[in-house]
């Protein structure tokens, strides 16, 4: 097995879903990880909705691999609550993320191609 | 109502240390958040559900990603260390081995279950209790007893087995027809024996078992129905017992005609033994009572007339444990004195590999690492060590039990050693889990003292030094005693040994060669055929070339456990004297250099016809008052009829049937079989040469005399020597070979205190050595002090040794006293090689610079 600092990007595919979402959150801008949480199952409607250990599992993962950062600014003192954790993402999340797009394209090129998909709502 | 949030803490609790640490707080905002946002109710209970769900999926996932960071992290350390590493495992494989080892015995006879119905509730009723002998009364007396639920009856012998595929010697029990039921198990195949089938007529069946079925019928169910023949008597095969069924004693044979035990002509002495099964809820103590009862009833005054106090009923674990029991037992003491002086060593290694570690510790806790991270990484390098131990040492403990196996096999086959069991397994893995957690712990609760500031910058401080020391010295000491102990074990088991070894037994062992004939069945039913059967064996014997005599006695000592014995009147005495009556042949005594010290041997011409003579031991010439009162002297009758009694013409030195003290000389009249020939001889030959070499020739030569006869048990006598010490070599080397793992440990470990004290005094030494202490000097002081927790050690060890002695005597026949002189050869012998370890750590201060030290300063 690879070592953590010889990972490619191609070492880290496919994404487990939430970890997917929670980088597409992060390229948005930084978030702390409830925010993150209550982002992703609203845009999932309810279908990815992490439970606390899921979700800082995740986390703790992604600092790991360098996906993300725990970020050093806070927003204005009188909307921050000191005991939240913010997070932002990494230029190799970024790659990585856009990796794991570019494979789904690539899948849902083959989908169509082999099956045909309807258009979309 | 408990507050929730209380409730959450204490399930996050369960994820590991790291995890806990870092995210313990979002954790608990995000699970409030959702609580308070679920608003009531049902919804609250929801949040519940979903959160043990997200706490069942992601603690197990934590765990794993922490121990396979830890476990990646503990194989660097170790790997920095490889000779450290591998004599920690070493020593904790050979600890978690024996230790599974012998416990795998212990197992098999102590604490598996017996293949029986209720096997808690069955017992042996000892003798000399003897139930009624016929079918009808034996099955009345069963069936009205009011302690027992059933009982069967059994009697056990050799015979020779025939049949279309074969022949073979098989142990045969003879039994009531209710044995199977009585022991609650059913023949696989067939049927057991019906009701009626015990009675004289009607028994010519047999049930047969697994192991016989599938070597002797190589598995065919054709055997049902099939006939086989016991000492040449046809039985029909109605029945094959389950695997693993060979009660009592490896039976390959059972037929009901336990109360008729003349109709398979047999050889040797034969005894019925009744086994049963108390009613349910009667205890022990009072069955007992009820027995007694019963038996004053059955036969009274059996016991006066037996001289025996009292008789027990004992429990069928205890029955077939049997002597091994008590010797396991100890057995199992000793090997864990191994283990705790091995944990104490690996101890007292991974202290010293902290104490090494307490900068890079130190440096962990200021970077963010908590205690409990901290102890949780040590206590996860010490399970992985004795994780690896105890793998290794599931080879050392296959040895073991197979070594086990070889010097004390199990009476049953169920009872076989195995480390493949549950039980054995589960011993080894809760060892290795406890010891690794224990030395875990140890070093961990040294993290409690670390500073992180000041340990990165300063040499740690006294305080912390001298508690480590201590700690150190503690271990040394419980090592040195633990070790003393078993050395004195050691010491007092060695001696009996060879003092065993020495013993006279009253003939030599060397040079002889020995095979057993059975005329049982045969042709040879008379006893003119047998006299001459055993004259033309003899002679064919005597004709093989390097033989120099050869004899025969249907008793031969070291092989024989059943004697006959007879109430034998001299004319000489008034009383009557209790005696063993044996037959041997004419230059039987010469064959087995056992000196005739008065009168004269056998000869040719104490045959049938001629006066009638018997020679007697030394043992019942002094019972009966010396070798005037029985020289020439009469004994009226041997069995009690109208015979006309034999002259006693010969004294023989006494001999030892068995090997070991407990074996007390028994008052033996000989017999010359030319005058009442047995149907049962172990022939002996004095060979000259190479013993072995000759048992082959012997047996062909035996064979041609009539083919069928079965010559079986061909050995030299100094195998049968060999087999009859293996039990006691077993024990002795044993536990010669754990004092002395068991010392070479200790040595390891004091050898190791000395050369860390060195190691961290280096600057105070050389501050000495450079203001003019010789390092001659310096040696001795580290010597003394070095020496200090091993006196304590010994201390504590001479009283455990005392203790440890008597408590053996009581527990083994083998065992002699601890005295003054075993504990001081064993304390002696530790003291010096504990002062060369010392001292040869002490050799680099020879080389220590004192300048050098100085300006590292």
């Amino acid at each position: 097995m690879p070592r953590k600092d010889e990972l490619t990007v191609q070492d880290l595919l496919p994404l487990a879903p939430v970890t997917f979402h929670m980088l597409l959150l992060l390229s948005e801008g930084e978030r702390h990880g409830y925010a993150l949480k209550r982002e992703m199952a609203k845009q999932t409607k309810g279908k990815l909705n992490p439970g606390p250990g899921v979700l800082y599992g995740s986390i703790n993962k992604m600092l790991e691999q360098g996906l993300i950062v725990e970020s050093e600014e806070r927003p204005a003192s009188h909307l921050d609550d000191e005991r939240r954790r913010y997070y932002r993402i990494t230029p190799l999340g970024r790659r990585v993320a856009q990796a794991e797009a570019m494979r789904m394209r690539q899948l849902v090129e083959m989908a169509e191609a082999n099956l045909g998909l309807p258009e979309p709502a | 109502m408990t507050d929730p949030l209380k409730l959450y803490r204490f399930l996050l609790k369960l994820y590991p240390a790291r995890f806990r640490e870092e995210y313990g707080t979002p954790l608990e905002q995000q699970f409030s958040d959702e609580y308070r946002e679920a608003g009531g109710g049902l919804a609250r209970l929801t949040v519940w559900m979903r959160t043990l769900r997200d706490l069942a999926i992601s603690i197990p996932l934590e765990l794993g990603r922490e121990l396979r960071q830890d476990l990646r992290y503990s194989v660097r350390i170790y790997s920095r260390r490889p000779g450290m590493t591998f004599l920690a495992v070493a020593a904790m494989a050979l600890g978690i081995g024996a230790t599974t080892g012998v416990f795998s015995v212990v197992n098999a006879l102590l604490l598996r279950s017996l293949p029986f119905r209720a096997p808690e509730r069955m017992v042996q009723l000892g003798v000399p209790f003897v139930p009624p002998e016929t079918p009808p009364a034996f099955h009345a007396w069963r069936r009205h007893s009011d302690y027992l639920e059933d009982a069967a009856m059994y009697s056990q012998t050799e015979m020779n087995l025939s049949g279309a595929a074969g022949s073979a010697r098989v142990k045969v029990s003879e039994t009531s027809s209710n044995f199977f039921s009585a022991l609650g198990r059913e023949p696989e195949i067939g049927r057991s024996f019906a009701t009626d089938e015990d009675v004289n007529g009607k028994n010519g069946v047999a049930v047969i078992s697994y192991g016989l079925w599938q070597q002797f019928f190589g598995g065919d169910p054709r055997a049902l129905g099939s006939t086989i023949h016991l000492n040449s008597l046809p039985l029909t095969v109605v029945g094959i017992a389950p695997p693993g069924l060979d009660y009592p004693a490896k039976t390959a044979v059972w037929t009901p005609s336990v109360f008729n035990l003349a109709r398979i002509p047999k050889s040797g002495v034969v005894w019925r033994e009744t086994f049963g099964r108390l009613k349910p809820g009667l205890t022990l103590t009072r069955a007992e009572s009820m027995f007694d009862a019963d038996r004053e009833h059955l036969s009274p005054g059996v016991l006066k007339q037996e001289g025996v106090d009292r008789v027990k009923l004992i429990p069928l674990r205890e029955q077939l444990a049997g002597p091994v029991r008590r010797a396991s037992l100890v057995l199992l003491g000793a090997v864990s004195f191994v283990l705790l002086i091995a944990c104490a060593n690996v101890a007292n290694l991974l202290l010293t590999r902290i104490t090494e570690r307490r900068k890079e510790l130190a440096l962990r806790a200021s970077l963010g690492a908590s205690r409990a991270r901290l102890a949780q990484q040590l206590i996860t390098e010490s399970v992985l060590l004795t994780g690896l131990a105890a793998a290794a040492g599931m080879l050392v403990a296959h040895w073991a039990a197979r070594l086990a196996t070889a010097a004390q096999p199990a009476q049953l086959t169920t009872q076989n050693y195995t480390i493949l069991d549950w039980r054995v397994l589960g011993f080894a893995v809760g060892l290795a889990v406890l010891t690794g957690f224990v030395f875990g712990v140890l070093p961990a609760s040294l993290i409690g003292r670390l500073q992180p500031t000041e340990d990165l910058v300063r040499a740690p401080s006294d305080g912390s030094n001298s508690r480590v020391r201590r700690l150190r010295s503690a271990l040394v000491a419980l090592q040195v005693a633990l070790t003393l102990v078993l050395l004195g074990g050691s010491i007092v088991m060695g001696r009996s040994f060879s003092k065993m070894l020495g013993a006279d037994l009253g003939y030599r062992t060397d040079h002889v060669i020995t095979m057993n004939v059975s005329l049982a069945g045969t042709r040879y039913d008379k006893p003119e055929l047998r006299t001459q059967y055993y004259h033309d064996a003899l002679d064919r014997l005597r004709k093989v070339p390097g033989v120099e005599a050869a004899g025969g006695i249907d008793a031969l000592p070291l092989a024989t456990n059943a004697f006959m014995g007879i109430d034998a009147e001299l004319d000489s005495s008034p009383k009557a004297e209790f005696s063993c009556v044996m037959w041997a042949t004419t230059d039987y005594f010469r064959t087995m250099r056992t000196a005739i010290i008065a009168g004269r041997d056998f000869t040719s011409k104490d045959q049938q016809g001629a006066a009638r003579v018997a020679i007697v031991n030394e043992e019942f010439a002094r019972d009966a008052g010396g070798s005037q009162a029985v020289l020439g002297h009469r004994v009226k009758s041997i069995f009690g009829g109208s015979e006309s009694g034999v002259t006693i013409v010969g004294i023989a030195h006494t001999v030892h049937y068995h090997a070991g003290p407990a074996d007390t000389p028994m008052p033996i009249l000989f017999l010359p079989p030319d005058q009442n020939p047995y149907p049962f001889m172990t022939l002996v030959a004095r060979v000259h040469g190479k013993t072995e070499a000759y048992l082959p020739i012997a047996r062909d030569a035996i064979q041609s005399v009539d083919r069928q006869v079965p010559v079986f048990d061909v050995k030299t006598l100094d195998q049968r020597l060999a087999e009859n010490l293996a039990r006691p070599r077993f024990y002795t080397t044993a536990v010669l070979f754990f004092g002395v793992f068991g010392l070479l440990l200790a040595v390891i470990g004091v050898y190791g205190v000395a050369s860390y004290s060195i190691l961290q005094r280096t600057h105070e030494l050389g501050v000495r050595i450079a203001i003019g202490a010789s390092a001659q000097r310096m040696r001795w002081m580290l010597l003394r002090q070095s020496l200090l927790p091993v006196s304590v050690g010994m201390v504590v060890g001479v009283a455990g040794a005392f203790g440890l002695g008597q408590f053996l005597q009581h527990l083994l026949d083998t065992a002699q006293r601890v005295d003054a002189l075993t504990c001081a050869i064993a304390a002696a012998a530790l003291a010096a090689i504990a002062s060369l370890a010392v001292w040869s750590a002490t050799q680099r201060i020879l080389r220590l610079d004192p300048m050098q030290v100085l300006r590292a300063e």
